[in-house]
This record gives C-alpha cells, sequence and structure tokens, in this order.
C-alpha cells in the first residue's frame, strides 16, 4: 500500500498586483522526495516554495499537508518545514546566538547544552567551529552551513532550499547540496530545492517540476523531462545557434 | 533682589520676532530654502499659541471635570492627526495607535501626578492638568513619530532576519521584536542624554520660564526634576503602546510578513 501524499497543491496560483505569479499548479509530494523545482528568473520557483511552509499563501487553490489543511497550525508547519534562504540572514552574534534563534520562544531548545549544537555543527560539517566566534565572520559557505544548522536543530521533516547555492563557487555549491543529500537520508527529509541550475539539481533530485510564466510545463523524472525538450522551452537552456 | 517677575507685552514680542529677522537673514545666506516653512512655523507658533493662551484663559474658568477631559482628549485628537501627518510613509492604523498610545499614557501619568504627587484639588483643576497633560502630549507625540519612522526603516532593513524568524516558528511579535527594540532605544537613549546633563549644560525650558515668572528657583527646579521624569515615563509608555499596536499591521493572520507594505513603503 502507498502511503498518502505528504503534501497536495490543488489550483495553487498566486496573483499580485494584477499579474499571475502561479497559475493553476497542482502538484504532490511525498515523503523521501526530493523534488526541484526548475526555471528561469522570474518563473514564480521562489513563491512556490514559499508556500510550503507559509511565508506565502495562495489567492486560490488548496494546499494539504498530510491530509491537513496546511494553515491550521502555522507555527508547527513552519516548525516542521524548514526554509534554507538563498541568502542566509545571519545574526549580529556568535554561532551560538545564531543557533539558538528559536530558542527566543522555544524554551527546551534555549536549554540545549554546547555539546548538543557541536553535534548539529559537526552534522553540517562545520567542525571544530567554537561556538562563541563571531557568526557575520564566517564565509558565504560557512553562513549557509550556520543557517541550515539552525533549521535542523527544529528537526524538520521537509526541507525547502532556495536557491542555497547560488552565491557559492561551483566547488563549494556541490559540498553544499552532498551535504544536503546525505542529510536527507540519514534524517529521512523531504527536500524541495528551487534553483535555476538544472546541471546541478540532475545529480541530486529525484523529481522535476518545471516552471515558466507561473505555470508548470513538465514534471517526471529528469529523463522524463529531457524526452519533452521543456527545459529549452522553459529558457532554461539556451537554443542552440 | 528677585524681582517679582517681568510682563511681556505685545510690542515686546513684536520685537521678538526680529529673532527669526535675524534667522531668516542666516539662512538666506547658507541658502538653506528653509525661509518659506520657518515663515508658515512662525506664524503657527504665534496664532496657535495666541489662541491656546485665549482658550486657556476660558477653560482656567471653567472649573469643571467634563471641560477638563474634552480638552484634553481635543489635545489627543489634534496631536494623533499631527503624528500621522509626520509620517515620512503611511502606516496604516497609525492614527488610532497615536489615540490609544496618548490617551493611555494621559491619563496614568497625568492621573498619578495630580493625584498623588502634587495632590491638586480639585484634581481637575485646568492650572494644572493643561500644562502638564500638554506636555505629557506634546513629549508623547514627537516620541512615538520618531520611533514610528524609525521602526518602519528597521523592518525595511532587517526584512531578511524577519522571514527567517518566521520561518522557524516565531509569532510577529518575536519577529518585529528587534526592529522594535532598536527603534525605542534609539527615541530614549536622547532623553536618558538629556537627563545626564540637566542642570549641567543647559537649563530647561519649564524652569526658565517659571523662574522668570517669579518662582523660586529651587521649588522650580523641583517641578524640573518631576517633568524629567514624567517626560521619560510616557515616552516610554507611549512608544511601547503605540509599537504593540502597529507592528501587527506588517504581518497577515497566517503570520507572513508583508513585504509588499514595506516595499510601498520604502
Amino acid at each position: 500500500m502507498s502511503h498518502p501524499p505528504l503534501f497536495v497543491l490543488k489550483d495553487v496560483s498566486f496573483r499580485m498586483d494584477d499579474k499571475d505569479i502561479l497559475a493553476s499548479i497542482t502538484l504532490d509530494l511525498h515523503q523521501g522526495d526530493f523534488l526541484a523545482v526548475l526555471g528561469a528568473s522570474g518563473a514564480g520557483k521562489s513563491t512556490l516554495l514559499r508556500m510550503f511552509n507559509l511565508l506565502a499563501s495562495p489567492t486560490s487553490g488548496m494546499i494539504r499537508y498530510r491530509g491537513q489543511p496546511l494553515d491550521v497550525d502555522v507555527r508547527t508547519i513552519r516548525q516542521n518545514v524548514g526554509y534554507l534562504f538563498q541568502k542566509p540572514a545571519i545574526f549580529n552574534g556568535s554561532i551560538k546566538t545564531n543557533l539558538l534563534l528559536a530558542g527566543r520562544w522555544d524554551i527546551n531548545l534555549a536549554n540545549t547544552l554546547d555539546h548538543e549544537l557541536r553535534e548539529i555543527l559537526d552534522q553540517v560539517e562545520l567542525f571544530d567551529m567554537p561556538l562563541g566566534r563571531n557568526a557575520r565572520d564566517l564565509s558565504g559557505g560557512e553562513q549557509q552551513r550556520l543557517a541550515l544548522a539552525r533549521v535542523l536543530l527544529n528537526k524538520p521533516q521537509v526541507l525547502l532550499l532556495d536557491e542555497p547555492t547560488s552565491s557559492l563557487d561551483p566547488k563549494l555549491s556541490r559540498a553544499i547540496m552532498d551535504l544536503i543529500k546525505k542529510l536527507q537520508s540519514e534524517l529521512n527529509l523531504t527536500v524541495i530545492a528551487v534553483s535555476h541550475n538544472h546541471e546541478l539539481m540532475r545529480r541530486y533530485a529525484s523529481r522535476v517540476v518545471l516552471l515558466h510564466q507561473g505555470q508548470i510545463v513538465a514534471s517526471g523524472s529528469f529523463n522524463e523531462v529531457d524526452k519533452m525538450n521543456a527545459l529549452e522551452d522553459a529558457g532554461l537552456l539556451k537554443a542552440a545557434n | 533682589m528677585r524681582p517679582d517677575f517681568y510682563i511681556l507685552s505685545w510690542t515686546d514680542l513684536i520685537v521678538s520676532l526680529g529673532f527669526i529677522a535675524f534667522a531668516i537673514a542666516l539662512i538666506k545666506y547658507w541658502k538653506l530654502d528653509l525661509e518659506k516653512t520657518l515663515l508658515i512655523a512662525t506664524v503657527r507658533t504665534f496664532v496657535q499659541l495666541t489662541a491656546m493662551g485665549y482658550v486657556l484663559t476660558y477653560f482656567f474658568g471653567q472649573e469643571h471635570w467634563l471641560f477638563m477631559l474634552g480638552l484634553l482628549l481635543l489635545m489627543i485628537l489634534i496631536a494623533s492627526y499631527e503624528g500621522q501627518r509626520r509620517q515620512k510613509q503611511k502606516i496604516p492604523g497609525f492614527f488610532v495607535a497615536m489615540v490609544v498610545a496618548l490617551l493611555a499614557s494621559t491619563l496614568i501619568i497625568l492621573g498619578t501626578i495630580l493625584l498623588f504627587i502634587l495632590d491638586v484639588k480639585p484634581w481637575f483643576s485646568p492650572y494644572a492638568a493643561i500644562p502638564i497633560g500638554g506636555m505629557i502630549i506634546g513629549n508623547g507625540l514627537n516620541s512615538t513619530s520618531l520611533t514610528a519612522n524609525r521602526f518602519v526603516s528597521e523592518l525595511q532593513h532587517r526584512e531578511g532576519e524577519i522571514e527567517t524568524l518566521l520561518a522557524l516558528g516565531a509569532t510577529p511579535k518575536i519577529a518585529a521584536y528587534d526592529s522594535m527594540k532598536e527603534s525605542i532605544q534609539a527615541a530614549l537613549i536622547p532623553n536618558i542624554n538629556a537627563m545626564m546633563t540637566v542642570g549641567l549644560v543647559q537649563l530647561p525650558g519649564v524652569m526658565t520660564g517659571q523662574i522668570l515668572a517669579g518662582i523660586d528657583p529651587i521649588i522650580a527646579v523641583r517641578y524640573q526634576i518631576m517633568i524629567m521624569y514624567m517626560w521619560f515615563t510616557t515616552a516610554t509608555l507611549a512608544n511601547m503602546i503605540m509599537l504593540a499596536i502597529i507592528y501587527r499591521q506588517f504581518f497577515t493572520k497566517k503570520m507572513q510578513l508583508r513585504s509588499e507594505l514595506l516595499r510601498e513603503m520604502a
């Protein structure tokens, strides 16, 4: 017997300033999926991603999470569905301060012991990093790992990645994505990654959804999408000269 | 020998306009483009205060609690309108927030002063309630206007941090806390600095006015001390109430940051 989908999106649309950012998106997502949402800039990828943890809500249509409407308990959803931003917001203060942001409202988290924090840092391969070090002194790649560790402290079941490696060089991008892939299998995470880099995503994603001007133009495995020549149609491949 | 007091005549006042003429000359020399605004402000100062003088004379003759409350409410409404007008960007619901913040601070602080500190009898005596109420409302207006402007720019500046906190499960209040803290601190620090240096580098207006009007400096000083404490608490209270109301305008019911509102205000 197959499990019911983790997320169900039905006819999800989003309008802003009389413009359709997303139009009639229908999509199922299962536990353990690694979904790549690809598309050119302005295709609506980030808006779609933001809907999975309610940073944005559809203007019309419905999103269900484990069979329930997504917006019943906003805060619990956000704790279960972690979001890694394109440019991580690193707060003024130490690595520990940045890790324990959620300790501002979660007393259990606020009492996390230092050795537990170090374990999380090890998990994101920030080995031997002093907890007291100023987080703004870290490199771009290290800051992204710190932001990932911060999300992992919430023990999420889903990880949303908004172009998490766009500001990193190819080698670092691969390292971060390798890490995410490893964490996905270790922690049984469901991952949704938005990217314009289909070459990078091809190595990691089990499914792909291709957005063009707010609509899904292709979805399936990379092989299936390749057969449809959809990447080119979505403006992700330059037309052959 | 200490004179009883100095009477300022209308002619004296016209002579004092010479200050403004001098300021305009300086402004012109530096090409600051402030002449027109200054002229309007000069006329407004004159008209508003003169009118207030007559209004006060009228109200000082009307010893009735309803008059007093009506006048204070009118002052609060005018101050709230002015506060809204002063906003660089229009914050939805700001007028109501100002009315609530000023009303609450006036009731609490003026009430305490009239009933427990000065022990004014009857409590609605206009000689105490009007000038002190005016100071509370005026100070509340100045402070909240600055804080609200600063709060909006903090939200704009911290958009990424706020969304990060929301995405981790923070309530809007927690997510906006750093912006609230920063903007209130920015409003209160000048007040604290003023308290640190008062009497050393400047003599405050109320005290100076009382001394000029013939009051014993020791008594005038006591009033000034009370007023400094009152000012600080008014600013603190009014800012906190105002922010506690307006921060909600920047979030949706689903705890989302209204980024489009922040961009409109940029």
